[in-house]
């Protein structure tokens, strides 16, 4: 570590970090979903100039240490040019309950919510929800208190910056993420969803828990097989591999979608499609190919003479 | 490593701290050299190491099928380390390998279960490439190709998993010259199966993509221009398709990098793992008649996963209040989260689900009829990829429910001669036809007009006569062109032989568009239908020569073989063994002879082994038909054959001779020419194949128990020897089914096979419901062979000493020499190296085995498990060698020497275990007598004969008692013109008086004069095999 004492003076770059967090995303855009995407206008919104391209390029060398989210406060420590870290804190305006009760009203009325949010997406009408309730689930300019101890006069400063990036990529991965900063746990969210779900049907099924055990022959220590040490057991046939081409062609490059990277400007999975082409066709050469050739059309398994 | 052992000397006692070689493992470099004569595959290396292996205080215990000592088969008293030579391979190279081996290994070669279950989990590895169900991912800092096991493939791998054999994990995956400490041993056991066999699918299922793509030299990249990125992810591309998958840069950014890709594979996370239910959709047509269609709906159910009839609607889910819920006896947490859930992930790859959302608790939506055709063509079968349940309409699968076309066969009016041959009934499968057609939709037919007013709707479904239907644009394109070609051609004419394949097969003709249906009328009609097996055959009466009667089936079989008979078609009749197939065409000899006055003989064409079956079967069954046997160094030449074989009505000779006097053979046109064992001719280019399909005959029939025992070119060739040219040429065969079928797995393709075959195969099962009706519990016959004439020639010179000698002796001695004698004989009978005692080689030298082993290649073909008696302890030692080698399939055997605890152990294995456990089952008659309940076996071999029929029913009623659920085949060897064959009579022609007379065993034998002892015993010249 060179920087050191000398780093103090130096106005040209921050003092290394080793095991910092580091956005994903080398260039372009930080946030890939829209939903972090507008977490990220917010921050642009605050007018900060060449300290914003800054905060930016901090998240990316990894200078922030630590991220802690609690209940409406983010708490976070960058390494910036002085030798010891910054302390920074970001405190988000907490929605009053009243509104909570209302926005969690017009989410229950509709099942999209709680549907989206639970498969990892933020449904695309969330605002709505909000507006209904008189709130707003992305906080204002003004719903953002920020503090750092860096000597930086502006507030945002590059730091809080950095840190605002890297919350960007957090909450592409768990949208519930912007609900614990305004106040609301991601498990008190689904409580109170399936509350309203519910609050308005008779108690008439009551439900019974009902216990099951199951026990595997992997809990068998070897010792105990002395018997059948040499067999193998007897539903094989069920098994039988029947190699055979796809009924969709490229199913599960279908189910993944886009991938999280872009690479100019196409996405990362269409350069795929070749290899499951190339690999599947390869197998279905072997299985023909294969010596034996006793796996039957109908998985059967022969014997050859 | 391969797990083969063969016996050898006995090992030491094991010294725990230092492993000692096992003494029945092969050296290394035996087994290299082995393999690479026999699968032509070389390893990279030798290895010694360390595995856990059954052992006794005296010493480690070799594999049990492998043991020719069955004495050296004790029960183990533990696991201890031993060390082995193994051969080492390069990973892809032994995946090749494990890839390049059948299951059940050729004969003469045993594989152990561990290798036999690698090889399933190899090819379970290839299906999957096969079918695309990989993405890559990053692992370790690497670029990976994993597999995605969707849930019916989870449940797959679960049972795969349960199956491993414990010896798989008797290797913790040090070599010898690292060993482990003793406490590592016991972590080596909390390996589980499923995680070893998942590893080990992972590991190859990468192998099997990368191999692939670097072979074809492929690069996963964009253009020059657009490599300015991010450079993980062009590495992560490159990594992808190199034999270097390491990815490089900071662990940091790898980290984040694999955090997102990990992201990016949650949408394939099979839904809700691990709760009982999933989440399924149903598609409601709808059922009135509304003008404008009506409404459809999507209904949203929870499945459960076990039995996938079991609906819970998603209205009883939104009222679950608590964490936990019970439906349908099963349990599951967070139901509600868990619907939701699904619902999103849905929504993501189905508008229609999307919709559904809007309400508050979404049990279903309503959807218009363009709706509902996107969500059954594009939605339906990725939600089903994406695990969830989906039901739809029956009709939406249901071949036929398409536009198609019908054809309709008309049959000739009289025409000019007013005699043609089809008029007469008389069709053969290259008469004419002529056809008219229409156009069909569902079941419905519609004129023209009517399908021009549909096409017009321009909707992709459409409700005829109150039946929805399929409409796709390209249908009716092809409909259009079809119009209008048939327009200029006017009517048409197609071979009854066409007629019958599209009847029955659903092809096309003439364009895109599937024949759908075939109508007809008149005799055409009728032939049709009974050909599909909806119309019934007229039953033909079995024919007062036929001696004994036919069970229901077999008539049926007699009245079918007729029926084709008179419609000039080839028939082959495939009962399974024990059926009765030889019977059957017994009663059709005698109803032929019946009905017509013939000159024509018909030619039976058998293997050796099965000629003296058929010699006493029609002497039984059907005594009035004149047999002669072609065969062997006296048989006629060419004019002698010719004037003889015209006066009989059966002449019966081997493939072998066929071949041989091919010429001598084709001199008669023959009335039928019959192919016992017809899988005989399965290879097309064989000699003896070309030769047999070279005969003339009016009818052509083949008999066999396995029409297709490896490749359908078998389907075809006795086919083709049936009914030359239907099923088209040896190549076009290839590429419209065996292709598709072997190849690509078309189930299709493999489904019209199996319609246009049906009509001429006649297969019954002895597992169908009206076979099992029809017969009795328990079906006895014998099984008649010759002496091979090593065997004749040892008999003939202990029946020649024995009669020598018995002059001179009287009383206890006399009785002592007789005795002798007839254990002699019989060991004989059984085996010449059983009587020589001089552990000689036992391939081809008794007819008896030689039978038997077929017979057992048919039980194991079907299955099937059986038990074998012998009274000689060493014939049982000898047969377990035999019949394991050949049939590499493990063998047990029980003798009066086998200990209780080890005797428990084999017929809990026998009874319990499935179809991969040990199929056959040796007793000595002793030994097996008493108690033993081993009604798994529905198979029965009396190998030799204790002639009391007492003592040999008890021994049957192992397999015959209680808890057989099946009909049980008894079979008893006899040997033509031999000791066998003449106290089998004996004991028949008295079987009243079996119990006093002879149920005491062999002891009255002794009692005869020389003069009868010399009947008895002498060998007859039709005993021997020439």
């Amino acid at each position: 570590m060179m920087s050191g004492y000398w780093g103090y003076y130096r106005t040209d770059g921050p003092k290394e970090v080793e095991d910092g967090i580091k956005t994903k995303s080398r260039r372009g855009t930080i946030g890939e979903k829209w939903w972090s995407k507008r977490w990220v206008a917010i921050l642009e919104s605050f007018k900060m100039g060449a300290r914003l391209s800054r905060g930016r390029s901090y998240a990316r060398k990894g200078q922030v240490i630590s991220i802690d989210v609690k209940k409406g406060v983010v708490r976070s420590r960058v390494q910036g040019a002085q030798s010891k870290p910054y302390d920074i804190e970001i405190r988000f305006a907490q929605i009053a309950e009243g509104d909570w009760d209302r926005a969690t009203e017009a989410m229950a009325s509709k099942a999209v919510f709680a549907a989206k949010l639970l498969s990892g997406e933020m449904p695309a009408d969330i605002e709505d929800a909000f507006t209904e309730a008189g709130t707003s689930l992305f906080p204002g300019k003004k719903d953002i208190k920020t503090k750092c101890t860096c000597p930086d006069w502006a507030d945002p400063c590059k730091h809080i910056a950095a840190v605002y990036y890297l919350m960007a990529e957090k909450f592409d991965d768990d949208p519930f993420l912007i609900f614990e900063l305004r106040g609301k746990t991601k498990e008190e969210i689904i409580e109170a969803l399936r509350n309203r779900r519910i609050s308005t049907l008779d108690e008439d099924d009551e439900v019974e828990a009902e216990d099951e055990v199951a026990t595997y022959l992997n809990d068998i220590p070897l010792e105990g097989r002395l018997d059948e040490f040499w067999e193998f057991g007897g539903s094989m046939e069920l098994v039988g591999p029947r190699p055979r081409p796809p009924e969709v062609a490229n199913a599960i490059l279908k189910r993944l979608g886009d991938a999280p990277f872009s690479i100019g400007d196409s996405n990362l999975a269409s350069f795929l499609p070749r290899a499951y082409e190339v690999a599947g066709r390869a197998a279905l050469d072997t299985a023909a190919r294969s010596r034996y050739r006793d796996i039957g059309p109908d998985g059967s398994q022969d014997e050859d003479d | 490593m391969l797990p083969l052992t063969v016996p050898s000397s006995r090992g030491r006692q094991p010294i725990k701290s230092k492993p000692r070689p096992h003494s029945f493992s092969v050296p290394g470099e035996m087994l290299g050299e082995e393999l690479a004569a026999i699968f032509g595959q070389t390893p990279s290396g030798i290895e010694t190491i360390t595995v856990r292996l059954p052992a006794t205080k005296r010493g480690p215990l070799p594999s049990p099928w492998l043991v020719r000592d069955d004495t050296l088969l004790e029960q183990p008293s533990g696991l201890f380390p031993w060390s082995i030579e193994t051969l080492t391979f390069d990973p892809y190279a032994a995946l090749n390998l494990l890839l390049d081996l059948p299951v059940h290994p050729p004969h003469g070669i045993a594989f152990g279960s561990s290798l036999q279950f690698w090889i399933l989990a190899a090819r379970f590895s290839l299906e999957i490439v096969a079918r695309g169900q990989f993405a890559p991912t990053v692992k370790d800092g690497s670029a990976l190709w994993v597999p995605i096991i969707d849930e019916d493939d989870q449940n797959r791998l679960q049972m795969l998993s349960n199956d491993l054999p414990p010896s798989c994990l008797a290797f913790d995956g040090q070599s010898g010259s690292r060993r482990r400490s003793r406490s590592r041993w016991r972590d080596k056991d909390k390996l589980k199966p499923l995680q070893l066999v998942m590893s080990f699918i992972n590991a190859t299922v990468d192998a099997l993509v990368r191999r692939s793509l670097i072979a074809e030299k492929i690069e996963l990249k964009p253009s020059l221009s657009e490599q300015t990125s991010d450079k993980l992810p062009l590495q992560f591309l490159h990594a992808l398709v190199n034999e270097d998958s390491l990815l490089e840069a900071s662990i940091d950014e790898l980290n984040a990098f694999s955090k997102k890709i990990q992201y990016w594979h949650t949408h394939l996370k099979p839904i809700s793992p691990n709760s009982p239910f999933r989440t399924c959709f149903r598609l409601d047509a709808p059922s009135g008649q509304e003008e404008d269609g009506g409404i459809w709906q999507i209904r949203i159910f929870l499945q459960a996963k076990d039995d996938k009839s079991l609906l819970v609607p998603a209205e009883k889910v939104w009222k679950v209040r608590s964490d936990t819920a019970t439906f349908l006896r099963r349990k599951i947490k967070n139901p509600q989260e868990i619907l939701l859930a699904d619902l999103g992930n849905a929504s993501r790859i189905s508008p229609q689900i999307e919709m559904c959302l809007q309400d508050a608790r979404p049990s279903g939506i309503e959807l218009g009829r363009e709706e509902a055709y996107s969500f059954l063509r594009e939605s339906a079968p990725l939600l089903e990829q994406n695990g969830f349940g989906v039901l739809l309409p029956s009709w939406w699968e249901k071949p036929g429910g398409r536009l198609g076309l019908k054809l309709r066969l008309i049959e000739p009016e009289n025409e000019v001669d007013g005699d043609s041959p089809i008029s007469r009934g008389l069709f053969g499968l290259k008469s004419i036809v002529n056809y008219d057609f229409e156009v069909a939709l569902g079941d419905a037919t519609l004129s023209e007009m009517e399908f021009r007013e549909l096409i017009d709707l321009k909707v992709p479904l459409v409700r005829v006569r109150g039946e929805w239907v399929e409409l796709p644009p390209d249908d009716i394109e092809a409909a259009i062109r079809f119009f209008e070609k048939k327009r200029e051609e006017g009517r048409s004419e197609i071979s009854l032989e066409e007629a019958i394949r599209l009847g029955l097969g659903a092809e096309t003709i003439g364009g895109d568009l599937p024949v759908v249906k075939v109508e007809a009328d008149g005799r055409i009609y009728d032939m049709l239908n009974r050909l599909s097996g909806k119309g019934e055959i007229e039953a033909v009466n079995v024919p007062t020569s036929f001696v004994g009667t036919l069970r229901d089936y077999q008539a049926k079989g007699l009245s079918w073989l007729s029926y084709l008979h008179n419609l000039g078609f080839g028939a082959c009749l495939a009962d399974d063994m024990g059926l009765g197939k030889t019977i059957e065409l017994i009663a059709f000899l005698l109803h032929e002879r019946a009905i017509e006055e013939l000159s024509d003989p018909t030619l039976l064409i058998c293997p050796m082994s099965v000629v003296g079956n058929w010699q006493r079967e029609l002497e039984r069954f059907g005594p009035s038909l004149k047999v002669m046997i072609h065969h062997g160094p006296d048989r006629l030449s060419e004019d002698d054959f010719e004037r003889e074989a015209k006066h009989h009505d059966l002449v019966i000779t081997t493939y072998a001779t066929a071949q041989r006097d091919e010429d001598a053979l084709s001199r008669i046109s023959w009335h039928h020419v019959v192919l016992d064992e017809a899988q005989n001719i399965k290879n097309p280019a064989a000699k003896q194949t070309k030769a047999a399909k070279r005969l003339k005959a009016e009818q052509m029939i083949a008999l066999t128990g396995t029409p297709v025992e490896n490749h359908l070119s078998e389907l075809w060739s006795i086919m083709d020897f049936l009914n030359p040219g239907y099923l088209g040429s040896a190549q076009r065969f290839h590429e419209n089914f065996a292709l598709p079928i072997e190849k690509y797995r078309d189930l299709d393709q493999a489904e019209r096979l199996r319609r246009i075959t049906q009509p001429f195969i006649l297969r019954r099962l002895k597992s169908d419901p009206a076979i099992i009706r029809d017969l009795p519990d328990k079906v006895e016959s014998r099984v008649y062979y010759y002496l091979t004439p090593e065997q004749a020639s040892l008999y003939g010179a202990v029946v020649e000493d024995m009669l020598a000698r018995i002059e001179y002796l009287e009383g206890i001695e006399r009785r002592g020499l007789v005795l002798s004698a007839l254990t002699k004989l019989k060991q004989i009978c059984n085996h010449p190296a059983l009587f020589l005692q001089d552990g000689s080689k036992l391939d081809g030298r008794s007819g008896k085995l030689t039978r038997l082993e077929e017979m057992l290649e048919e039980v194991i073909d079907g299955g099937d498990k059986a038990l074998i008696f012998t009274q000689f302890a060493g014939m049982g030692v000898m047969l377990r060698h035999h019949i394991q080698e050949k049939l590499g399939r493990e063998v047990l055997f029980l003798h009066g020497g086998t200990p209780k605890k080890k005797r428990d152990a084999m017929i809990r294995r026998f009874q319990s275990d499935g179809p991969n456990g040990p199929p056959i089952f040796i007793l000595s008659l002793k030994a097996g007598g008493f108690g033993l309940n081993l009604t798994a076996a529905n198979y029965v071999f009396h190998f030799d004969r204790w002639w009391n029929p007492a003592v040999e029913n008890q021994a049957t009623d192992r397999a015959f008692r209680i808890g057989q659920n099946k009909n049980v085949f008894v079979n008893k060897f006899v040997c033509m013109g031999t000791l066998e064959e003449r106290i089998d009579k004996m004991i028949e022609d008295k079987k009243e008086l079996a119990e006093s007379v002879i149920g005491s065993g062999e002891a009255w034998l002794t009692e005869l004069s020389s003069e009868e002892l010399r009947d008895v015993l002498a060998l007859s010249c039709e005993a021997i095999e020439k």
